[in-house]
């Protein structure tokens, strides 16, 4: 018998020769095959090493670099809140599962990239017939997709278009908690100060469905601020139209598919309506609502003498450096303050940026101020591009301010009247929030 | 892109040099079984009797997971539980039955429900369930042959293995002396369901389970393949149907779509290495409403290397040893656009215990990149066992 089929467990021994037996075979054992096991021993060892190596099993990324982190100081219930939201605003919806039968996309991850602005190949397109949302014609959006069997809308002939990029999402909660009389106490519609800057709030009426007991919701009137053009008062008003017209996902605050009006014959997805539930609606507005703005960069020389020039041309008066929030359900988002960079009041921007549509109490000469947070990491998220204003047709921050007018005429040409190094110092610090 | 154009790259060189050594005599090293015979022939069987076999396969995967540094607390799950059942009712009518519950598709499926009819000497006639001969991965996928955790992205995301379809065909069977294989089958073919069940756009194993054929037009699934006579071989395939309903419920919903997907595989044995790849293109014709958003052309591509370590890995222990392999596989789900993509690297060390058994530790970093071409990384240590029974 060859000696590595010996059954050494056969030989019949007192028990101290068979454990010196033992031993002796182990050692010879070992002696054979002390490489291999030295090898696999290695392999197991460097392996386990892996688990403790965050480079080989990939590391949290800062959460000041992303858009989609949650504030600081949420309990365990709001972050858990937090993560199925997450799971929701990702999930892409399929046919089957109520998309369509006319949209523009499969879900809300898919126009905010990584929760931040979207790229033109996402532009929304919004028309109207002057105050007139022209439901008949398929207003007041373009849905330009459509499942098998349905008919994607065209553009009408004879309408007010305005492009619309995706905003960013992070930071609406925060938003939110800035009291309406903060917002209202910057306003000067009249512009009694006389400095060429009104600034007025966009008063709307939200839609029926939004209960008194969600922030900014209620019969009467009430601060518009999300939107571009502050056009909508509440986030569950936003989050409902942006699944109803966006992806066509009914709820039941928006039972009805949205359908073409001009299609030849009706299509429909095959989802039972409502598509979406209460409970699913709830979980991205509680997610939005937690999303921390990313940080701003680290306060240069250069960035602090940029912050002075921004002041010293009046750019903050609306793109107003800082609010600080009232009261609000969510503990971490009550009583602090907001580097917004925003009034979220109306401005007329001139000729250069009108769209030329009403868009609730808003003119079409007049846009919502931007806010600047984010624009640190927004290239990050956008292959390495800028698409800046509403239509996203500015690819620089330089290039954003050279296309101000209106109101902002005076604050441009301060701008635009600063030495090369001053412009500099001022582009590095809004790049910078 | 690069890391993507390197993995074909390097599939089409190892495609073209299988196909230049398929008729060496270099022996084929590595763990795989029987690679050339059609299963369930193949499969070792738990017993016999009589004209009658059984058996079956499964797999265990347990693993460390991580995006982005966050740890997946699905720490434990089954990779694939399959049973067969394989009457010979004559020398020449098989009868077989295989079904899986397989984790890459996440259900249940009928792998087998096929009768076999041997025609003339080395050609079958065939009918009913059986897996369309879209690659070698298809054809061969059960747990214990694999000597990485995973299948490749390229059987996972465009073949969708385990890709069973009914349908009706003829194939030739292996023998001695034939190096030209070929299988040719009308199958029920892909439904709807790739674009209408799909989460983020064209998905083809979404429309796979179509056993019903929904449009009731067959599809053509054929395979060829060039076998040295020691092993190497290389394989060309494709599927091509329409996959909508042109009419639902007595409406004219749109004109017939069609999809075509092409799979070359190739293996061969360098120096003691064994090379498998395996590489895959779509084309969907997706309705005008859906473009821009649903991908119209897809492909991806794997390559993979490994080699016997220790043979035994222990001297007394007939039929272990140690293999090792490396693998880089990537799938881009839509080439119109930047992202939408998958790219993965993988390494495994695996005991084998031959052919019945191996244990798995493998390592894998896979970076998902999304329709901005936002990257997500993801990476896991696993320790995987699968088995016949």
């Amino acid at each position: 018998m060859p000696h590595h089929e010996r059954d050494y467990g056969d030989e019949a021994s007192p028990t101290g020769q068979s454990l010196v037996t033992a031993i002796v075979h182990a050692v010879r054992f070992l002696g054979r095959n002390g490489w291999r096991i030295a090898a696999m021993v290695a392999i197991c060892a460097a392996s386990l090493h892996t688990i403790g190596c965050g480079t080989l099993l990939t590391t949290k990324p800062d959460p000041g670099e992303r858009f989609d982190t949650p504030l600081p100081g949420l309990d365990n219930g709001e972050l858990g809140d937090f993560q199925a939201g997450h799971t929701q605003f990702r999930k892409s919806f399929t046919i089957a599962e109520g998309l369509g039968p006319i949209f523009n996309n499969v879900s809300c991850a898919s126009c905010h990239s990584g929760d931040g602005r979207g790229r033109p190949e996402n532009i929304l397109t919004r028309f109207s017939r002057g105050t007139d949302l022209a439901p008949d014609i398929g207003g007041p959006q373009l849905q330009d997709k459509a499942i098998p069997g349905a008919e994607p809308e065209h553009l009408p002939a004879g309408v007010d278009i305005s492009y619309r990029m995706p905003p960013p999402v992070f930071g609406v909660g925060l938003i939110e908690a800035i009291p309406d009389s903060a917002i209202l106490s910057h306003q000067d519609p009249a512009d009694s100060d006389g400095d060429g800057i009104s600034g007025r709030a966009n008063m709307v009426t939200p839609a029926p469905y939004v209960p008194s007991t969600v922030p900014g919701g209620g019969p009467g009137l009430h601060v518009g601020r999300f939107g571009r053009k502050a056009q909508v008062s509440n986030l569950l008003q936003q989050t409902v139209e942006a699944y109803h017209q966006d992806i066509g996902m009914t709820s039941s605050y928006r039972p009805v598919e949205n359908i073409n009006p001009l299609a030849s014959h009706a299509a429909v997805d095959p989802a039972a309506d409502p598509e979406l539930t209460d409970r699913e609606i709830e979980n991205v507005i509680q997610y939005m609502r937690m999303l921390a703005p990313p940080a701003p960069g680290a306060p240069t020389a250069s960035r602090v003498r940029g912050e002075a020039l921004f002041a010293s041309a009046r750019c903050a008066v609306c793109h107003l450096p800082s609010f600080h929030t009232g009261p609000h359900e969510i503990e971490t988002l009550a009583d602090r303050d907001v580097a917004l960079y925003s009034d979220l009041l109306l401005h007329d921007m001139g000729d250069g940026l009108a769209d030329n549509r009403p868009d609730g109490d808003a003119d079409g000469h007049e846009w919502r101020t931007a806010p600047l947070w984010g624009l640190r990491v927004a290239r990050e998220f956008l292959n390495g591009q800028l698409f800046l204003l509403h239509d996203g047709r500015a690819h620089s921050v330089d290039e954003a301010i050279r296309l101000h007018g209106g109101e902002a005429a005076g604050a441009r040409d301060a701008f635009l009247a600063m030495p090369p190094e001053d412009q500099a110092a001022l582009l590095d610090f809004v790049e910078s929030r | 892109m690069r890391g993507r154009g390197l993995v074909l790259a390097a599939a089409a060189v190892l495609l073209l040099a299988s196909w230049w050594t398929s008729g060496a005599r270099a022996a084929v090293q590595g763990p795989k079984r029987d690679l050339f015979a059609p299963p369930p022939l193949a499969t070792p069987y738990h017993g016999s009797l009589d004209g009658l076999a059984w058996g079956g396969d499964g797999a265990l995967r347990f693993a460390e997971d991580r995006q982005a540094g966050v740890t997946n607390p699905e720490w434990f799950s089954v990779g694939r539980v399959n049973g067969f059942l394989l009457a010979r009712l004559s020398p020449s009518i098989d009868v077989a039955g295989q079904g899986c519950w397989d984790r890459d598709s996440d259900d249940f499926t009928m792998e087998r429900a096929e009768i076999g009819v041997r025609v003339l000497r080395s050609r079958q006639a065939h009918a009913g369930i059986f897996p369309v001969p879209l690659g070698r991965t298809n054809l061969s996928h059960d747990g214990p042959d694999y000597d990485f955790a995973e299948r490749s992205l390229v059987a996972t995301q465009l073949v969708g293995v385990p890709n069973a379809q009914l349908g009706i065909g003829a194939r030739s069977l292996p023998g001695a002396g034939r190096r030209l294989l070929w299988e040719a089958d009308l199958v029920t073919g892909y439904d709807d369901g790739l674009i209408t069940e799909s989460p983020g756009g064209t998905r083809l194993p979404s429309g796979r389970n179509n056993y019903g054929d929904k449009n009731g037009i067959p599809a053509l699934a054929w395979r060829v393949a060039l076998q040295g006579r020691s092993g190497s071989e290389v394989g060309l395939a494709a599927e091509s149907g329409q996959y909508n309903q042109t009419v639902v419920g007595g409406v004219h919903v749109d004109s017939a779509r069609w999809m075509h997907l092409v799979v070359a595989d190739g293996n061969t044995a360098f120096h003691g290495f064994h090379l498998f790849s395996e590489a895959a293109y779509a084309i969907i014709d997706v309705p005008p409403g859906l473009r821009a958003l649903f991908a119209e052309q897809q492909c991806g591509a794997s390559v993979e290397v490994t080699r016997t370590l220790f043979d035994p890995l222990f001297r007394g222990w007939r039929g272990s040893c140690v293999t090792a392999g490396i693998r880089a596989d990537a799938v881009d789900f839509d080439r119109s656009i930047q992202g939408d993509s998958r790219s993965r690297l993988s390494a495994s060390v695996n005991l084998r215990s031959r052919p019945l058994a191996v244990t798995r530790f493998g390592w894998y970093y896979e970076v998902r990149r999304d329709r901005f071409n936002n990257a997500t990384p993801l990476a896991g240590l696993t320790l995987t066992a699968a088995t016949y029974f």
